[in-house]
């Protein structure tokens, strides 16, 4: 046996579908052959650390505490969402309506009626102030 | 019950129900995260945030594939940042370990009461050659081989889940497997046949 045959055999080596003349001929090649044995070394070794491994299991409350925390974090979101509406929501419309006041009393501010619009009448700007007799002299009188 | 019906239900508003998919499917994604992680505790909490991950994602899951491969993925493309992750910070990892605060990480086969301590040693400190190989190997053969070995997917379903094609699947196990020889022959030759 070669090499080559004896590494693509050694998937199956020992048992699995390997006949058992072909089984004796992988062990008679594994002893006189140093790099298909390493390589056999290295298979079996590999698969009793995989074996182990996959072995293992999770913990028996995984799932419990998967949908717990799947639970806490819905919360935690909705609360969030909640918070949103009782505190910012409100916040958010009085802040507007603040705005909205201070805008409209800054506009009727700086409105200036365009020329053209009748204003005070002209009789009346020019009446003299100074000149009109005091209240308290034509009482006297 | 089908995954599908128990997903649609899921998205209807029934959570309880998204616990039945954990329940079938967390050994699954349990046994992936240690063929990368190889560390139990790591393992557990990869496990939960992968199936938070899923539920929060279940919207986006269009029914294309199966469940079981979409959760696949999920926890490949984990356990790979988890991994990044872990490797990305060495001097992090060094300070951890120098000051105690980080957790034990060897890998401890079972041993047997009849075994020697020195030959227990022996054993453990090969089955570490082991998984720094695998550890050592480029991503996309690393996780043919996890799925392979882990999993025990045929070709046609890790070819599924790591969206190629069979024959590419097949080459990056040849690949993986000659890689590993490569890594591990010199240290076993030098030891003889120990193992």
């Amino acid at each position: 046996m070669d090499c080559q045959l004896c590494q693509k055999e050694l998937d199956e080596y020992p048992g699995g579908n390997t006949d058992g003349n072909l089984n004796n001929q992988v062990k008679a090649h594994l002893e006189i052959c140093e790099d298909c044995a390493v390589i056999y070394r290295i298979r079996s070794l590999a698969e009793s650390v995989i074996s182990f491994e996959k072995a293992i299991s999770p913990d028996n409350n995984l799932s419990a505490t998967i949908m717990a925390r799947i639970e806490k974090e819905e919360d935690v979101s909705n609360n969030g969402k909640s918070l949103f509406i009782r505190i910012l929501k409100p916040a958010l419309i009085t802040s507007s309506m603040a705005a909205a006041i201070f805008a409209g009393v800054l506009m009727g501010n700086i409105y200036k009626p365009i020329s053209g619009e009748p204003g005070r009448p002209i009789e009346l700007t020019l009446i003299d102030d100074a000149a009109i007799e005091s209240v308290d002299i034509l009482s006297n009188q | 019950m089908t995954d599908s019906e128990i997903i649609i239900e899921v998205l209807h508003g029934n959570r309880n129900s998204f616990g039945i998919l954990v329940e079938k499917y967390q050994s699954l994604v349990f046994r992936t995260c240690m063929g990368f992680l190889h560390d139990k505790d790591d393992c557990d909490d990869l496990t939960q945030d992968i199936f938070i991950q899923a539920y929060q994602s279940l919207k986006g899951f269009k029914g294309e594939s199966a469940f079981s491969t979409w959760i696949y993925r999920i926890a490949v493309n984990a356990s790979l940042n988890r991994v990044r992750r872990n490797s990305g910070n060495p001097i992090l990892n060094r300070l951890d370990s120098l000051f105690g605060s980080g957790k034990e990480k060897e890998f401890q086969l079972p041993v047997s009461d009849t075994e020697n301590p020195e030959s227990i040693l022996i054993r453990q400190e090969h089955s570490k050659w082991i998984q720094d190989a695998l550890n050592g190997l480029p991503e996309n053969q690393r996780t043919a081989i996890v799925l392979s070995k882990y999993d025990d997917l045929s070709q046609k379903e890790i070819a599924e889940i790591m969206q190629t094609t069979e024959g590419a699947v097949e080459a990056l196990m040849q690949r993986a497997k000659a890689n590993l020889r490569l890594k591990l022959s010199p240290a076993f030759k030098k030891i003889g046949k120990t193992p």
